[in-house]
Formats: structure tokens, C-alpha cells, sequence
């Protein structure tokens, strides 16, 4: 699957529904495009469900705030699914200041014969009509719509970051920089501020809200990431304002890796619950954490992405790739963890065996049917023959963006304006 | 003397960053500007706080922070930037053209910026040192301490930081 070249095809979310059957993406210029999974049929058994283009539509245009003289970008920077209750597909997406409620439906029925106007829907002659009849309904060919249903406005002063939908099915929350606001699906003219952490004078500003997510079985419980490598679990029965936490995971900083860019590399730019909603993954810049959600001192597993760029930090932070935001997902029986990195690759984690691959996403590599090749990166001293030197590496293939499938080994990679969708091998 | 010409060079590139984000689309991200923030107060704080006699640095601050995508120096000097000692009738030319660049530079979204991280940026663009600049560094006494030294508004030492209105100026 290609996209043209410019950057409004870059994708920047990417997204599974529950069931795994569609994979939405929104991209820069504020598109969204969702695939849907080919049902299997028994005439070829050896054809996994393959995913198509089910529907692609305009989610966001760019717009311009007066008061402000500033533009808000188009750019999607989340897209959660609702689960499904009804025949229709319900999603979220967002850009930097709107969320919206998409509604995507098929249509493959017409009614026909009207008895006021012909089937091109021109009005005819009254005098002409001499009989009654009742429309029917006919098959069209399949329609895919979508259809805006709620607009979530005017609610944020800062970017919105994250979007999550609660366990029960009736609010979600959205979070910015410095607040997190917590909706009701069917009321779009107020939200309830649930976290803010502006401080009064806004020179004291030390760090900022970077990610938040609901727990996914208790509609109470949430969890925000901030700039300073912290993460809050907080509960909403406790007060209005979540301003105190329930707890606080934060690990002590190893002194002997400080320098000008610890802060920037100890910011999360992604936090993820499991599955069983026991643990919390977080990502920085150079690795993903695993916390359990009863022990706040520390993450119980640190897994190393690109270790190796620890000593090109400052070239990093030159060329802009240190502030990348790179997400992490985690396989639907949590014991696999996934993330992105340079040069289209993107790094797997067994949290079992503690093995871990690096696979890349490239159109040479990837034929269709063909196996991943596992990838190393050479560190230092002699190169192997397959192996790429860390000064090979390209900054500008970057994979911030993977997802995924609930419940089989599934995954779809966006690097740039490319989307890879890997399954795992038929026996 | 390495710590120094690295912090200078890692103060230029901040300072540009900050700069371009006033006109990049979809507005100042704060986020971002947060952590340029702080790694400018770590620079400038081991800058400060190195003991070596203050330098003229040769050259446009800016044409060191040319982005090489993954490549370039990790540390250490950029290359070609040997320490000249310009001449003192320069430096006194300097004062008034950078007095200039920071009046423009004061008004409009650099003024919001200010606003935003506070004295700790706006110590950068005051010319003459001294006043509120260092006692409202509250902040600055927090980890950021475990930097060599917290830093003493030192007013001869900080006259001569000719470097940083080189810098102001390239933008």
C-alpha cells in the first residue's frame, strides 16, 4: 500500500478496531483511511483475510484561529475506534484542537420508484401521474459513507496529545500539554476539566502532559505521562479534579548517564495499559518500560530500543529526531511488546523468553508472502555482512506509528506514507 | 575549554530552534519549547560555570548548527572553530548592532516566549546583566544544582559574553 509523494500522505495514526476486522489510519492532511479485512473464504484457504481500502474520507481541514494569528494543522493525531453496538462503525479522531465522531456506514440498498419525482430525482408533472405505487427498496452497489456526527470544539487552549474512550462506552477523555477534559458522547458543548496542571504563573511551567490513557476495565481509573518521565494513575471518584494522584511511577535517574539531553530522552511519549490492564508501557526516547501498576518505584522490565544512539544524542537533538514521539503497542495476549525506530525498523520484545527481533519495513524486503529477514545494527568494531552501521542509519525513515490486531499476530507499520500490514506465516 | 565551545554551540542551536518555532505552522508547541528550554539552562549553566577566561568565537553562531541528518560531531568542537580573540573595536560595535536585533527581537512572539519560560530565557536577551536575572532562577536550584556550581551573577564575566550576542544577532 502506497501513498503519493508529498508530505500530507504522511501517516501519523494508526489504529485497529476491537474486533480486528478494520485498521483505520489519518494522515497530515488530515485524511482518514480505514481498511477492512477480507472475509476468508473456503475456496482459498491459503489467502488470509487481506486487508483493502474499505473507506477514506476528509476527517480534518486546516483552520485558522484569528484571535490567536495562528494556524491549527489538519494533521490527525489520534483515531480510536468505539466498539461496535450496531451495524454502523463509530470512531474518534482528532487534531491538535477538534475531536470528532465519525460515523461510517454501508449503504447497498436504494428505495425506487417514487411517485413524485423519476429515478434521476426530477420532480414530474403532476398531471402525469395517474397511479400509486409504493417505493421499493433495490441492491446498489456496496456504499461506504461516513459521516460526521458530533464535533467536540473550543475545549482546548493547548495541543491535544491523546484521545481515549472509557470502558463504558459513554465518555472519553482528551489531553493536552497542560489539561485533561473528560466527555460525554452525546454532549458536545461541555466538557469537565479532570487534570490541570498549568501552574498560576506560567514561568514556573516545569513539565507537561505527554500522553493518557483509560484503564480498559475500570471506568475510573485513568493514566497520564508527562515530560519529566512520570506517570500518574488517578482515580475520578476520588474528587472532581484529579489533580492528586492515586499513584506515581517515577525511577530515579542513573547519574551516570546525565547530560545536556536527559530530560528530553527521559520524556514518554507513549503509554499504553495491557491488555489485562495489570501493567503500563511507557516509551522515551531510547526505551520501553513495563510498569505493574503495584509497584511505583520502579518498571519491572526496561528493554533497550536503539541504545546506540545514546552517544549521537547531540547530532539527534541538532537535526530535530530527539523530540520524535515514538508509540508502543502491545500484542493482544500482552506477552509481546512492539515499537518503532530508525530506518524503518521496528523492534519486538518478548517479555517471556526476552528475546527480541528487529524487522524492517521496506518496499525491497517485503515481496508479498515473503518472510522478514531479522535486522542488527553494528555497534561498533567490525561489520558483518548484513548488519548496518549506526552511521547508516537513516533519520529520516522513521517508524513512530504501529498497531497491533487484538487478538492475532497482526501487524500494520506506517513508515512515512507507506502502510505495511505483516501477517504471521499460514503453516 | 571543550565544555564551553560545546555549550555555546548546543545555546546557538537552542536559541535557533526556539526562534523557528515562532514561525512554524500550527503555533508554538510547548512541549517542545519546554525541553529546548532546559537544555539551554543546562548549557548555558555549564558554560557559565566553566573557569575558562571568556572567548571570542570566530564565525557566525549559526553556521555551526547546520543539521546533518545523523552525522556531524557528537561532542567536542565543530570543526574549523579555532578560538580567535577578536579585536576589541569589534566588540564594541557588537553591543549596538546587538542592541538592535534584540529590540526587534523583544517585541511581538518573542515577548510571549519570554513570558512562558521566564527569566531564565529573558537573562539571554537583557543586555546589561545583573537585576532580576539571577534571583528569580528559583527553579534553577532544583536537580539542575547537580551541574557544576550554581552560578553567581558575576557582573564582569558576564559583560564580556560576547558570544551570546553573537548569537541573538544570527538570528
Amino acid at each position: 500500500m502506497s501513498g503519493r509523494s508529498g508530505r500530507a500522505d504522511i501517516i501519523s495514526t494508526v489504529e485497529f478496531n476491537h474486533t480486528g476486522e478494520l485498521l483505520a489510519t489519518g494522515d497530515k492532511g488530515g485524511r482518514v483511511v480505514i481498511f477492512q479485512r477480507e472475509q476468508e473464504s473456503k475456496n482459498q484457504v491459503h489467502r488470509r483475510g487481506e486487508y483493502n481500502v474499505y473507506s477514506t474520507f476528509q476527517s480534518h481541514e486546516p483552520e485558522f484561529d484569528y484571535l490567536k494569528s495562528l494556524e491549527i494543522e489538519e494533521k490527525i493525531n489520534k483515531i480510536r475506534w468505539l466498539p461496535q453496538q450496531n451495524a454502523a462503525y463509530f470512531l474518534l479522531s482528532t487534531n491538535d484542537k477538534t475531536v470528532k465522531l465519525w460515523k461510517v456506514s454501508e449503504r447497498d440498498k436504494r428505495p425506487e420508484g417514487y411517485n413524485l419525482k423519476d429515478e434521476e430525482g426530477r420532480l414530474r408533472d403532476p398531471a402525469t401521474i395517474t397511479t400509486l405505487r409504493v417505493p421499493v427498496l433495490r441492491p446498489m452497489d456496496l456504499m461506504v459513507e461516513a459521516t460526521p456526527r458530533r464535533v467536540f470544539a473550543n475545549a482546548h487552549t493547548y495541543h491535544i496529545n491523546s484521545i481515549s474512550v472509557n470502558s463504558d462506552y459513554e465518555t472519553y477523555m482528551s489531553a493536552d500539554d497542560l489539561r485533561i477534559n473528560l466527555w460525554n458522547f452525546e454532549i458536545t458543548n461541555q466538557s469537565f476539566n479532570i487534570v490541570d496542571i498549568k501552574p498560576a504563573n506560567m514561568e514556573e511551567l516545569t513539565e507537561v502532559i505527554t500522553a493518557a490513557e483509560f484503564h480498559p476495565h475500570h471506568c475510573n481509573s485513568f493514566v497520564y505521562s508527562s515530560s519529566k518521565g512520570t506517570i500518574r494513575l488517578c482515580d475520578m471518584r476520588a474528587s472532581a479534579l484529579c489533580d492528586r494522584h492515586s499513584k506515581f511511577f517515577e525511577e530515579p535517574e542513573d547519574p551516570s548517564n546525565r547530560s545536556f539531553f536527559s530530560e528530553i530522552i527521559s520524556s514518554i511519549s507513549d503509554v499504553k495499559f495491557s491488555h489485562s490492564g495489570r501493567y503500563i508501557m511507557t516509551r522515551d526516547y531510547l526505551t520501553v518500560k513495563v510498569w505493574d501498576l503495584n509497584m511505583e518505584n520502579r518498571p519491572i522490565e526496561t528493554y533497550q530500543v536503539h541504545d546506540y544512539l545514546r552517544s549521537k544524542l547531540c547530532s539527534l537533538y541538532e537535526n530535530d529526531c530527539i523530540f520524535d514521539k515514538f508509540e508502543c503497542v502491545w500484542n493482544g495476549s500482552d506477552s509481546v511488546i512492539m515499537t518503532g525506530s530508525y530506518n524503518n525498523f521496528f523492534r519486538m520484545f518478548d517479555r517471556n523468553t526476552k528475546r527480541d527481533v528487529t524487522l524492517e519495513a521496506s518496499r525491497e524486503n517485503s515481496k508479498p508472502r515473503a518472510i522478514l529477514k531479522p535486522r542488527k545494527v553494528c555497534v561498533g568494531g567490525k561489520r558483518r555482512k548484513d548488519e548496518i552501521s549506526v552511521d547508516s542509519l537513516d533519520f529520516s525513515k522513521k517508524i513512530l506509528h504501529t498497531a497491533w490486531h487484538p487478538s492475532e499476530n497482526i501487524i500494520a507499520v506506517a513508515a512515512t506514507n507507506n502502510l505495511y500490514i505483516f501477517q504471521d506465516k499460514v503453516n | 575549554m571543550e565544555f564551553k565551545l560545546e555549550a555555546h554551540r548546543i545555546v546557538s542551536i537552542s536559541l535557533g530552534k526556539i526562534y523557528n518555532s515562532r514561525v512554524q505552522r500550527g503555533g508554538i508547541k510547548l512541549h517542545k519549547n519546554l525541553l529546548v528550554s532546559l537544555v539551554l539552562r543546562s548549557a548555558r549553566q555549564v558554560y557559565l560555570s566553566d573557569p575558562c577566561p571568556s572567548l571570542y568565537l570566530a564565525g557566525p553562531a549559526g553556521s555551526r548548527g547546520a543539521a546533518g541528518v545523523g552525522g556531524g560531531p557528537a561532542g567536542g568542537p565543530a570543526p574549523g572553530s579555532s578560538p580567535l580573540k577578536k579585536p576589541r573595536r569589534n566588540s564594541e560595535e557588537q553591543p549596538g548592532g546587538a542592541a538592535a536585533a534584540e529590540e526587534e527581537m523583544e517585541t511581538g512572539n518573542v515577548a510571549n516566549l519570554i513570558s512562558i519560560f521566564g527569566s531564565s530565557f529573558s537573562g539571554l536577551l537583557r543586555k546589561s546583566p545583573g537585576g532580576g536575572r539571577e534571583e528569580a532562577e528559583g527553579e534553577e536550584s532544583g536537580p539542575e544544582a547537580a551541574e557544576p556550581g550554581q552560578i553567581c551573577c558575576d557582573k564582569p564575566v558576564l559583560r564580556d559574553i560576547n558570544p551570546w550576542s553573537t548569537a541573538i544577532v544570527a538570528f
